[in-house]
């Protein structure tokens, strides 16, 4: 850490920081405080209604839902992905022939555009004509209301999510591994540690840091999840699988309250703020520790 | 003989996986080579019997190169601005002090807009964008997408920077160079896999972009390859192979870029953790 | 310098030559519907620009939804990036009550009478808005061969179609009873109101009120559930395409809601299995007699269009009796015209057309509220949480019936 001068430091930001404010602060200013109107659209035809919106919002059904789900949907898919991910690594951190062309192969999934992603598991999870149904009536087994079972719906969702972006837990948590130096393990392989015990006791620990950035990573990402809920099943059956995101796009645009639905993308705003402060916290910490 | 067993073990475990992480995407190929007969059917046949290519062919007749130039001419702007714009900003966060912690508040502010569910600035993203007169056009569209690119960008290049060694760029100093120089000839270049790294998710995030995409373009010759996609999806049909053709033929330049690049891939995620 | 800056510069210089040259041609936009609307504007354009060698004409095709959404944020903001509207009757009232479209002359006297009335505002016979593109009215369509092969009286009330819905679904293999569209949103309130309206229910009464609550209603809601018994596994997930292909293989006996849209692949026996055994007319009555649903599709212009005098001529291209019997003859998308209707070569190829005409005639509009995409969103959210089991009737519909109040009041 070094002192500039107040200049210096504000030509370097200067670029980020007109982009920020222009693109995110003004709007997020605006949603904040359209949330205490009563409107369609804007300002214009707008009516103060102090914090009736959030009352409102914590007895609709549809929000409670919507909420509950993102939770859950969050809380699932973070674990397996980042779950797999470290087996993955763990795997790919070992040398085995072809590993070098296996690797891009298991990355490919989540280059893939949502929409395509999308399209591909809309056909998979076709009841009649789907491939898994197809397998399962292949082995003998009865076929799986993948997207219309209300109980089921969201658990697919965090399958074809799984599917798609473990591949980035994957990656973090193999550029951990890389990082932890080999002499550590050496030595404790040369003390007559196990392989369970290694990574019990070295390799978990010294891939802390990192566990938790995928972890961090994919909650940021899974608490956003929007366009597979829209492509895959529009939210439903009935309120089981919409989020928080779509809860607000169809306030928005479907129901034009824009009030409300800028109450609801508050509430978004300051759930994403509590996770920020946290990670905030570990980067500063890191910068300066 | 045990030896073998060892080595074998992981191999047959990573193709296992292979074969999952593919089997979605085999299936995407085949069905872009399937006649419009074979889409329904209950059998486990994955290869069609009857290939075809007429789906390349009315893809390509239907626009696939001017829709193919849109995402390119976008995401190539989108990640050159959000690193033009990252970079010096990376740079002062983890190198300078800032007075009062506003360097904390800035990181904050980012992390917010990084956690932001972009649909929640979409509406008033729309109206900006209009008073600057670059709705319905690519350059719009690199714009707004700074939502998305700019906080991952300014976050990934952060433990880049900080990788940095110090002591080059003071014994750069005492050559005498300010700090544009250093930037430049020092830091930019030492860091260059992790900018490598970080120009390639940036790439990937505004390739497949699709709720902005949808909401500020209007003209179809206008429109980037996931908007495409899903003009493939009516409500009175799919287009199954055409819509599986372009997700094969839009997801091959990424996958070349990251298969080119997947060891600074790796490497880029070793400096973040910490 | 390194690889690296290099690539960036360059980039960068990319970049700027975009932001810095983007010609604007000057042409028509025209956002639609997409599926066989879709191709009925394609082919209108296609007609349009050969005898139009100056003017070049984009068409924007996207799904129900989606149009609405893409309508309402553009017309609303005047971003001026569409000039051609298709819209639904149902959107008609809010595009026409806030200024959206431009005004657009008379119609001429060969359109028909109820597709004419909801392209004015105020409804029935204020300034003219818009131009009937698409005469669609809600249809009903049954198995006359599996009705015979079981001696089944035809299904003109409700209760008939569902004993009929309950003896073909247990006795003929492979065969359902009945298919609707499930999905929430505008299908499943448009496959449940012929149903409401039949049994004497309403969703808003005349001075614009909420309504819904009612013995009627509630008596047509649980009708409409008990279908679900008789319905192909996956209900909920049934849109228009889903619908379709039941019909085609052969799989249901009946479909509550049949588009005029649909109906000719139903008969072409490369695509259907079918080919002439399904009956097409009017929805069945219960207490009142059948009550067909309007579902015209209009074109307008929009109030803040680029090229507004080439947007309205092409819309009076796109609803001439030519082009009409053009789309109906090579697309099978009805027209909007009594004298198409009463076309010797369309009457030859549509064996419905007398049906679906009469049902036209007489066809009743969705309530002319400007809230009414809203009220639709309302009630099909509540009608789908009903249909999986998540709620009770009485539950759905009060809750509905509030929440349809709420969203009037403001």
């Amino acid at each position: 850490m070094k002192r500039a001068p107040v200049l210096t430091l504000l030509l370097l930001l200067a670029p980020a920081l007109l982009l920020i404010g222009l693109l995110a602060l003004y709007p997020i200013l605006r949603v904040l405080a359209l949330s205490l109107f009563r409107t369609e659209y804007g300002f214009a035809d707008a009516s103060f209604v102090g914090l009736a919106n959030y009352a409102d919002l914590l007895s609709d059904r549809f929000f409670r839902r919507a909420t509950w789900n993102t939770v859950l949907f969050t809380l699932l898919a973070t674990l397996f992905e980042v779950g797999l991910g470290l087996l993955l690594a763990l795997l790919f951190h070992r040398r085995f022939p072809a590993r070098r062309w296996l690797m891009p192969a298991v990355v490919f999934p989540f280059v893939l555009s949502t929409m395509v992603v999308s399209a591909i598991w809309r056909a998979w999870f076709h009841f009649d004509y789907g491939f898994l149904n197809n397998l399962l009536r292949a082995l003998g087994l009865p076929p799986v209301k993948w997207l219309f079972d209300p109980d089921l719906a969201l658990l697919s969702i965090v399958l074809v999510d799984v599917w798609q972006t473990t591949p980035i837990a994957f990656l973090v948590l193999l550029a951990g591994l890389q990082a932890i130096p080999e002499e550590v393990v050496e030595a404790a392989r040369l003390d007559g540690a196990g392989r369970l015990q290694i990574l019990r006791h070295i390799t978990l620990p010294l891939l802390s840091g990192h566990l938790l950035l995928a972890a961090l990573l994919r909650t940021i990402e899974s608490f956003k999840l929007f366009d597979k809920v829209f492509a895959l099943t529009g939210g439903g059956p009935g309120n089981a699988t919409e989020t928080l995101s779509l809860n607000v796009y169809r306030s928005a645009f479907r129901f034009a309250e824009v009030g409300y639905a800028s109450a609801a993308a508050s509430i978004m705003l300051v759930i994403a703020g509590l996770l920020a402060a946290v990670y905030a916290r570990r980067i500063v910490q890191g910068g300066r520790g | 003989m045990r030896r073998a067993l060892r080595g074998g073990t992981p191999l047959s475990a990573a193709l296992l996986v292979t074969i999952i992480a593919l089997a979605p995407i085999f299936w995407m190929v085949a069905t872009s080579f399937k006649p419009p007969g074979e889409y329904v059917s209950t059998s486990l046949r994955l290869w069609p019997r009857d290939p075809t290519l007429v789906h390349y062919r009315e893809l390509f007749a239907e626009g696939f190169l001017a829709r193919l130039w849109n995402s390119l001419v976008v995401t190539a702007g989108s990640t050159a601005l959000a690193i033009l714009a990252a970079f010096p900003a990376a740079y002062a966060l983890a190198r300078l002090r800032f007075p009062a912690r506003l360097d904390a508040a800035f990181l904050l502010l980012v992390l917010i807009v990084k956690l932001l569910p972009p649909i929640v600035v979409a509406v008033p993203l729309f109206q900006i964008l209009r008073g600057l007169g670059l709705l319905d056009s690519l350059p719009g569209l690199i714009l707004a997408y700074q939502v998305y690119t700019l906080p991952f960008a300014i976050w990934m290049l952060l433990g880049f920077v900080r990788e940095v060694p110090w002591e080059l760029e003071e014994a750069a100093m005492l050559d005498g160079a300010g700090l544009p120089r250093r930037l430049l000839l020092i830091v930019a270049p030492v860091m260059r896999a992790g900018i490598a790294a970080t120009a390639v998710f940036v790439a990937v995030l505004a390739w497949n972009e699709f709720l902005f995409a949808l909401l500020f373009i209007q003209t179809p010759s206008r429109f980037t390859l996931p908007v495409w996609i899903a003009t493939f999806i009516t409500e009175d049909e799919t287009f199954w192979g055409k819509l599986m053709g372009i997700g094969l033929l839009s997801s091959l330049p990424v996958m070349l870029v990251v298969g080119y690049l997947q060891r600074w891939l790796v490497t880029g995620f070793g400096g973040t953790g910490r | 310098m390194s690889r690296w800056t290099r690539l960036l510069s360059g980039c960068t210089l990319v970049g700027a030559m975009l932001v810095a040259g983007s010609p604007e041609a000057a042409k028509l936009v025209v956002a639609g519907r997409d599926g066989g609307y879709g191709k009925a504007l394609a082919l209108a354009i296609g007609a349009y620009e050969a005898a139009n060698p100056g003017i070049e004409v984009e068409q924007l095709a996207l799904p129900y939804g989606g149009l609405y959404e893409k309508l309402v944020i553009n017309l609303r903001e005047k971003a001026g990036g569409i000039d051609v509207v298709m819209l639904d009757d149902t959107w008609a009232t809010e595009f026409m009550a806030k200024g959206w479209l431009a005004e657009m002359g008379e119609a001429d006297a060969d359109f028909v009478a109820p597709a004419v009335a909801v392209s004015r505002y105020p409804y029935p016979d204020g300034t003219l808005y818009a131009l009937p593109f698409v005469g669609n009215v809600e249809l009903f369509a049954w198995r006359r061969d599996l009705f015979e092969k079981y001696g089944l009286a035809p299904p003109t009330t409700w209760t008939l179609a569902r004993e009929a819905a309950a003896v073909i679904d247990e006795k003929e293999e492979g065969v359902d009873g009945v298919v609707f569209r499930g999905v929430k949103g505008n299908p499943i309130v448009t496959g449940f109101l012929p149903i409401l309206w039949s049994f004497g229910g309403r969703i808003v009464d005349e001075q614009g009120a909420a309504a819904l609550m009612s013995p009627e209603s509630l008596e047509a809601l649980e009708f409409w559930l008990s279908l679900k018994e008789y319905a192909p596994e996956g209900i909920e997930t049934y849109n228009s395409s889903e619908v379709r292909d039941a019909l085609q293989q052969g799989r249901v006996a009946m479909s509550i809601e049949l588009w005029p849209s649909w109906a000719p692949s139903l008969d072409d026996p490369a695509v259907s299995k079918v080919a002439g055994l399904v009956e097409i007319n009017a929805a069945p009555g219960e207490k009142t007699g059948p009550a067909p649903m309007l579902g015209t599709w209009l074109l307008g212009v929009a109030a803040d269009a680029p090229n507004a005098e080439a947007a309205k001529d092409f819309v009076a291209f796109v609803t001439s009796p030519e082009m009409q019997k053009r789309i109906a003859l090579e697309v099978g998308i009805p027209p909007t015209r009594a004298s198409v209707y009463g076309d010797a070569d369309v009457v030859a190829k549509y064996r419905w057309y007398p049906n679906q005409r009469e049902a036209l005639m007489n066809a009743r509009p969705r309530p002319r509220i400007t809230q009414w995409s809203k009220v639709e969103a309302i009630l099909g959210d509540y009608l789908q949480l009903a249909l999986i089991g998540e709620m009770a009737a009485k539950d759905a519909l009060a809750e509905a019936h509030a929440r349809i109040e709420r969203a009037l009041s403001r």
